[in-house]
């Protein structure tokens, strides 16, 4: 329990610096998104019930904070993120039994692609009410990048996540035997 | 599926229907909320950015010290020259002044904010400013630096607003162009690769033949904002099928705004 109000305080801090990490100019002005990687670890170190509390807090927080309302249109609807979230972890909890046995490879690519494809849901909710659907290689570079970065990130992240729940006395490792 | 996964599930689908059925109000009230709560940790963060900007831009390497300093020596020059052309303006303008009895004023209540935070998304351009309902903040007011027109608000929580940016797609604003009848809505682009966002006059007529250089201000056509605005300089022009649309080069450097005023509203 204490691991899992850790995390979500951690998805809290992720969310703010979010907003005083400037864009990377020599990757197309790509941002760097954090919070996504510690959704898609709850997915893989929680159980179910836990992992959609996750997924329902984070996309709560990103909709709230990025949602926009202009006169009388909200162009993304709140949560719409909290759906993307919700289904893209139930995919990685999906994986969980090849994770709890150590393999961690699969899930930081997974982490990766699954980064982009809230950006690209995002860019295509937009586009859909904008008009004029625009595929440049600035646009490629602006949804695949973040999800690089978050693939590099993965690791570091997921190693230092569990180490915190070694330290909290939550390990997911106990369950190990189940899918041995 | 144990039966806590499907309660967990149609609990979470219970509380995402809730949510999804937020009308636009609901969602500004929410929103507002939301920034209020964390309004004291954007706050900190802001400051903490600045004393690390601060710290990082101190630590600069002997070949950049010597750049920087020819070219604030090239700067200098220009400066003195160009303090000497405004003491002739100065003058000009003292004497018609005079001349019309023209009594000096602002035409606007302004109201002085500093930013807190940048855009955090990658597909939406907006800022957060340290002013709310506290300060008289309203939806839809403009948001100006001395440069010109940097956006309007869009949420405002007590002592905290969401200002969208001029450079955002979904921000329109109606323009004319200096020294021509011709008039325009100027809108932001939906993806920036560059570091300056450009800006664009569309719903031109294919006649007006525009000159880079030509400013832009806004029109007032709408009510949001006021007539007067710098918006930016013409950088180019090209005819489309339907009508004219001019690049524009915003007036006011949005990467790096620190202060702002809100037009509260007139004098």
């Amino acid at each position: 329990m204490i691991f899992f109000v850790l995390l979500l305080v951690l998805i809290l801090i992720g969310q703010i610096a979010e907003f005083f990490i400037p864009a990377l100019p020599w990757l197309y002005n790509a941002h760097i998104y954090i919070v996504p990687v510690l959704v898609f670890y709850s997915a893989m170190a929680l159980p179910f019930p836990l992992m959609l509390a996750v997924a329902l807090y984070a996309g709560l927080l990103l909709d709230a904070l990025t949602v926009q309302v202009i006169g009388t249109k909200v162009e993304i609807s709140m949560g719409w993120s909290i759906l993307l979230y919700a289904v893209l972890a139930g995919i990685m909890h999906g994986l969980r039994p090849l994770f709890v046995r150590g393999r961690w490879e699969i899930h930081c690519v997974l982490t990766g692609i699954c980064t982009s494809v809230i950006i690209l849901a995002q860019y295509l909710m937009i586009t859909f009410r904008r008009g004029s659907l625009l595929f440049t290689p600035e646009v490629w570079w602006q949804i695949g990048g973040p999800g690089l970065i978050a693939m590099l990130m993965a690791p570091l992240v997921f190693w230092f996540l569990q180490w915190l729940g070694r330290v909290t006395g939550y390990s997911y490792l106990s369950e190990r035997s189940i899918f041995e | 599926m144990s039966r806590t996964n499907i309660v967990a599930l149609l609990i979470f689908g219970a509380i995402l229907g809730y949510f999804l059925s937020f009308g636009p109000d609901t969602t500004r009230k929410f929103q507002a909320g939301i920034y209020q709560l964390l309004a004291p940790f954007l706050s900190s963060g802001s400051g903490l950015q600045k004393q690390i900007t601060s710290v990082r831009s101190g630590l600069k390497s002997l070949e950049e010290l010597e750049k920087e300093n020819t070219a604030l020596r090239v700067e200098n020059r220009e400066l003195r020259a160009t303090n000497q052309g405004l003491r002739d303006v100065e003058r000009e303008v003292n004497r018609l002044r005079h001349a019309l009895n023209y009594r000096e004023r602002s035409v606007f209540k302004l109201l002085p904010a500093v930013v807190v935070t940048r855009d955090s998304s990658t597909w939406w351009r907006s800022i957060t400013v340290n002013r709310g309902k506290e300060d008289g903040v309203e939806t839809d007011m403009a948001v100006v630096t001395d440069e010109g027109l940097v956006g309007k608000t869009t949420t405002v929580a007590s002592n905290i607003s969401l200002v969208l940016l001029v450079s955002d797609e979904n921000c329109k604003v109606a323009a004319s162009v200096e020294g021509t009848r011709e008039q325009g809505i100027v809108q932001g682009e939906r993806v920036v690769a560059g570091l300056t966002p450009a800006l664009y006059l569309n719903f031109l007529s294919k006649q007006a033949d525009l000159k880079p250089g030509q400013k832009v201000y806004t029109s007032g056509v709408g009510g949001v904002f006021p007539s007067g605005l710098p918006m930016g300089a013409v950088k180019s022009f090209r005819v489309r099928e339907l009508d004219g649309q001019a690049q524009l080069t915003p007036a006011v450097d949005l990467s790096h705004l620190e202060d702002v005023f809100i037009v509260t509203g007139k004098k």
